[in-house]
């Protein structure tokens, strides 16, 4: 790539367990606050950015095309565009990605990409059946017609489909996430004991780095409330995590059998993240010192039911494109679906070193909103190198419906 | 010169368009009633419908002439008033259906025409107001507003538009039924068009219950009505007389009530006190500083400090549509700001005042902030950090460093020199002092000032920057206490010394409540906070000392902890949800106390303290003018609009009066009451502050 697509900046929101405090704030207000916090940070003059690209996985049914509601409401000029992009787990990716596609065919060259996600505020919805009855109910006329109407209602039609819970099912394998990396655990003959050893790490790792991800973090001031509460911090990764406390949880997907627990699963997260990102030219022509470059990067598909193992071919295909794989680069980040998930990769490729495998912790610890990971992954890859002196990092994601991502990273 | 234009449509329709050559706006003055009057008379019997309507892009009619009511007396200002009466009546006879059709501003005589229509159809823009204000400037709606509004709406609703001076949107207007209807502007005319095509009858409403109801509904409303303005307005119990008599009688008469009315109430100070706050309130728009030339638009501010003022501004700023900057040092304190902002966002739209969606965008344009970022786009920081010059002055110094030569740095403090402040810079000539006061969304006034070193290109700057947010300025000169403060202080001073000697909490404030003020000087301390006012008493006794001092009761009160609104007590404190006299308080007050005076006595020390203060700032040129003064003290402090302002009030007192009573004051009470030289010396030369009588 002659102009590469280089990362000048970037900021993210704590992220929050779904249900906590995050929960009042939707997904196009979480995108929202990140890009401004971007935006002051940098002193960028918004004006001057092509497009808004974001991955979002569980858009706000009131906000479509959140990445445009994101950047008008972050005061970008109504005549920038935007678009929101969808590869479930690889959001976030996607998001940058398409950045590079569109200076690759000359469709800009600054953008602002990233990823939001408030699982907190996936809806729940109404079966098709009641919602058929509703519909029957708003078009009945005169009072006998309405009471007839409302008589055809029973108590089952008031019980909501969960759609956080149809969302993370595979519609194609029939099996949800979880199933999936039950499926890795028995193949891979992954025990549970070793399972919350990751777990575990990934606390360890995330607790311990709290001072260093804080650069990288913005604060969410919340909207009314009687007492003045800004979030500051991420709330998943728990500093006294044992592996007592995590013997002790049920399996979650497969009740009798199972060893994929809440405590070895990545959290459900409401959180954004926001990338200023432009042509290597156009940042040298602006006098802004970049904070990594995208170097390549790898979309594989593969099996549904073991869509864990999608980053098992994505970095290959990376390695094969680019010459760099896990054994020769300074970082890799494998987003921590599921601590089984993650150890079946593992076995798989062989050659990485545990000691630059997610440094400072995963998703198990930090969480998961799934259209924002991927981006997150590569914001705390390029801060990490920038503490190590540089180098490279592959950062890569499972992806639900059968695919991996890879991205090669460089901060020279 | 042709002041309406009329068309006339095959269908026999004429259409009236207002258009006031070379002006925005259209108003009535003679002219303009003859030639409406001439062009009815010639249509009135052939015409099968008429509409009025205005070619003006903000202002359908924006009432009276205001200069005629000002000039006009006796006979003439009869005719006047006569002449505007007769011709809505010949409207209000017309055979034919006429129509309204109102988009921007309807206030007054505007409004009058309308309700001698059958129909008013208005838009729903952000500048079409309707209403009859005419009390605010203490005359009363004499043009058949009186008569005919109660007919329309109601005696209750009439009452409250009229006595209230109130100006409401059109969707209000139409919930009240002051219009029958709203239309886009672009189709403004044409539904004023079609309804003409098939018109429906007026509105007949059920008068009789009115008849009845007012026996009710007068006593209270009158209760109302002096319970607010202590009886210093004479335009309220007048209207509501003229409105409640109105109700029994035929038009005719109360017409004739209304003509009576306004001609006695045209003649007292009152009234022309009122339209003069009127006149200075525009001469606030139109406020400029000589020599300098157009100031570039300021488009992203910076607010250094998110406390009570920090995030006050910034709230009020991003609701006018400026992204804001609000930093602070920490996170919590951050957090406290937009709680604040939140706060006022819910309640501008509680209130009407914003929807959701503006509310939102507002909140939007707030970007909240730690630490340092770049400056570079910001065109203003204003600083409104804790009140300590050192701080301050560091502060300053790092904005120097961090922002571009172009943006101007301004201070929110009350107390503190700018002259100095401007020291710790490389470039003083960009410092100025803007300061708002408290609570920023209700108070319209905001303090400009100026330095030794501000340049003119920076005052005329912050002026700007202050009518484009909707403020009223005053253009001030770095000074202790600047302008409000500085006048305000000896009168607070006084009645805390008041209290100290014996004098009874409720008594001391209504003495000034009865005097016109908005709040007495008691409970004024109290919100403010006690430790503010002293803080501020420091200031000025140490840069005054000749006539300034601290009272030693506050300072009593202040180690008891009694710290006013902000610590729940002070000279007052909350029981049962009403506020009543602490009487705690008492124990700080003076443990010998001498003779206290009446009410009255209490009244004249106080209000000529007052004053004294402000002939100072004259004679010191803290200010350009006397209209200056009077402008900051009723727009910044409330003092009492129909005087006129304190030095209104010392010319209709006559300088020899208030020095003689200063001088008997300052032989009984203390050297603090001296008549200021400048008094001493109008005095003697029989001067006054105004030239116009």
């Amino acid at each position: 790539m002659s102009d590469p697509l280089v990362i000048v900046e970037g900021v993210r929101t704590p992220f929050c367990k779904a249900g906590s405090d995050l929960a009042a704030l939707a997904a196009d207000e979480l995108g929202r606050i990140a890009v401004d916090a971007l935006l002051t940070k940098t002193g960028f003059d918004p004006a001057l950015v092509d497009e808004v690209i974001f991955g979002c996985v569980c858009q706000p049914v009131e906000a479509q095309n959140v990445a445009r509601v994101i950047a008008l409401r972050a005061g970008l000029p109504q005549s920038s565009t935007a678009a929101t992009v969808h590869r479930n787990c690889a959001s976030g990716f996607e998001a940058i990605t398409t950045a590079a596609e569109r200076l690759l065919s000359g469709h800009g060259s600054i953008f602002i990409v990233g990823g939001t996600e408030s699982m907190s505020q996936v809806p729940l919805i109404y079966t098709k059946e009641a919602a058929k009855k509703f519909g029957a109910l708003t078009r009945a006329r005169g009072y006998a017609g309405k009471l007839a109407a409302i008589a055809a209602f029973r108590p089952w039609d008031f019980k909501p489909r969960v759609a956080l819970k149809l969302g993370l099912t595979d519609p194609v394998s029939g099996l949800n996430m979880g199933e999936t990396a039950e499926v890795l655990a028995r193949e891979f003959r992954i025990s549970r004991a070793r399972q919350d050893e990751f777990a575990l790490l990934s606390h360890q790792r995330a607790a311990a780095a709290e001072a260093r991800l804080a650069e990288e973090i913005c604060p969410v001031y919340l909207p009314g409330g009687k007492a003045a509460h800004p979030v500051v911090r991420d709330h998943g990764p728990r500093p006294n995590q044992s592996m007592e406390a995590l013997a002790k949880l049920k399996p979650v997907f497969d009740r009798r059998h199972g060893s994929v627990t809440a405590g070895n699963s990545s959290q459900i997260t409401d959180g954004a993240v926001a990338l200023l990102v432009m042509a290597e030219s156009q940042a040298a022509a602006l006098g802004l010192k970049p904070i990594g470059r995208l170097a390549g990067w790898a979309y594989t598909g593969c099996d549904p039911a073991r869509m864990g193992l999608g980053p098992v071919s994505a970095i290959r295909k990376l390695q094969d494109a680019t010459g760099h794989g896990a054994g020769s680069v300074e970082l890799i980040e494998i987003n921590e679906a599921f601590a089984a998930q993650v150890l079946a990769v593992l076995q798989s490729l062989a050659d990485v070193p545990e000691d630059r495998l997610n440094v400072n912790g995963g998703a198990i610890a930090l969480g998961h909103p799934v259209g924002a990971t991927g981006a997150r992954l590569t914001l705390t890859a390029l801060k990490e190198l920038g503490r190590r002196g540089g180098g490279r990092a592959i950062v890569s994601a499972c992806v639900g419906g059968g695919q991996g991502a890879a991205l090669l990273l460089e901060r020279l | 010169m042709e002041l309406i234009h009329t068309e006339a449509l095959d269908s026999g329709i004429h259409v009236l368009t207002f258009d006031r050559p070379n002006s925005g706006a259209n108003i009535f003055d003679v002219e303009t009633l003859t030639e409406l009057d001439a062009k009815v008379s010639d249509i009135g019997q052939s015409a099968t419908g008429i509409v009025f309507i205005s070619a003006k892009p903000s202002i359908f009619i924006a009432g009276a002439d205001l200069r005629a009511l000002e000039s006009l007396t006796g006979d003439a200002l009869r005719d006047f008033i006569a002449l505007g009466q007769s011709v809505f009546n010949r409207i209000a006879a017309l055979p034919c259906p006429t129509v309204a059709a109102i988009h921007g501003a309807c206030v007054g005589g505007g409004y009058e025409l309308c309700l001698a229509c059958r129909r008013r159809i208005a838009t729903a823009a952000r500048a079409t107001k309707i209403g009859l204000p005419e009390t605010q400037l203490g005359i009363l709606p004499a043009w058949g507003g009186s008569t005919r509004l109660p007919r329309l709406i109601g005696l209750q609703n009439a009452l409250d538009i009229i006595l209230g001076g109130k100006t409401v949107p059109a969707k209000a207007a139409l919930k009240r039924g002051m219009i029958d209807d709203i239309a886009p502007q672009e189709s403004l005319r044409d539904a004023a068009l079609q309804w003409l095509a098939k018109p429906t009858p007026a509105k007949r409403r059920r008068h009789s219950l009115d008849r009845l109801s007012v026996k009710v509904i007068e006593p209270i409303a009158r209760r109302r009505m002096l319970e607010k303005s202590r009886g210093h307005y004479p335009a309220l119990p007048k209207a509501l007389e003229v409105i409640t008599l109105g109700i029994n009688d035929s038009i005719a008469v109360s017409l004739q009530r209304e003509r009576e009315a306004v001609l006695e109430l045209a003649a007292t100070p009152e009234c022309r006190n009122l339209i003069r706050v009127f006149h200075l309130q525009e001469r606030a728009k139109k406020l400029r500083v000589p020599g300098a030339g157009t100031p570039a638009p300021i488009a992203r501010v910076a607010v250094i400090g998110a406390g009570l003022m920090g995030a006050s501004i910034a709230q009020w700023l991003s609701a006018r549509g400026l992204r804001v900057l609000m930093r602070d040092i920490d996170p919590e304190r951050v957090a406290d700001g937009m709680r604040r902002v939140s706060g006022l966002y819910r309640d501008a739209v509680k209130r009407r005042l914003l929807d959701a969606t503006e509310a939102r965008d507002g909140m939007d344009r707030i970007s909240p902030v730690t630490g340092e970022t770049p400056l570079d786009a910001v065109d203003l920081v204003i600083e409104a950090a804790v009140e300590k010059m050192d701080l301050k002055k560091r502060i300053f110094a790092r904005l120097d460093e961090t922002t571009p030569p172009h943006t101007l740095l301004a201070t929110n403090t009350s107390a503190l020199s700018i002259t100095q402040l401007a020291t710790s810079t490389s470039h003083p000539e960009r410092v100025v002092g803007i300061h708002f006061f408290n609570p920023v969304h209700r108070m319209p006034l905001v303090e400009v000032i100026t330095g030794n070193g501000t340049s003119t290109e920076t005052a005329a700057s912050a002026l700007r920057f202050v009518q484009a947010i909707g403020k009223m300025p005053v253009l001030v000169h770095d000074s202790p206490g600047f302008l409000v403060n500085r006048i305000l202080l000896p009168y607070m001073v006084e009645a805390a010394d008041l209290f100290a000697q014996g004098g009874a909490v409720q008594e001391i404030d209504s003495a000034m409540l009865d005097f016109g003020m908005p709040m007495g000087p008691l409970r004024l301390t109290d919100e403010v906070g006690l430790d503010v006012a002293q803080d501020v008493a420091a200031t000025l006794a140490a840069a005054f000392p000749g006539h300034m001092h601290l009272p030693a009761v506050l300072d009593r009160m202040l180690a008891g902890k009694l710290l006013g609104k902000k610590s729940g007590r002070g000279f007052y404190l909350q029981s049962k949800g009403k506020t009543v006299p602490n009487p705690d308080a008492a124990k700080y007050r003076d443990s010998s106390s001498g003779p206290v005076p009446d009410r009255a006595g209490m009244q004249r020390r106080m209000a000529l303290l007052m004053v004294n203060e402000a002939a100072r700032c004259i004679a010191e040129k803290v200010v350009a003018e006397p209209a200056d003064v009077d402008f900051a003290m009723i727009m910044g402090a409330g003092f009492a609009p129909f005087r006129g302002g304190p030095l209104r009030y010392a010319d209709s007192l006559g300088a020899p009066a208030v020095v003689d009573a200063l001088r008997a004051e300052a032989a009984q009470s203390g050297a603090h009451f001296t008549p200021c030289d400048l008094l001493q010396e109008m005095s003697a030369a029989n001067r006054r502050f105004y030239d116009d009588p």
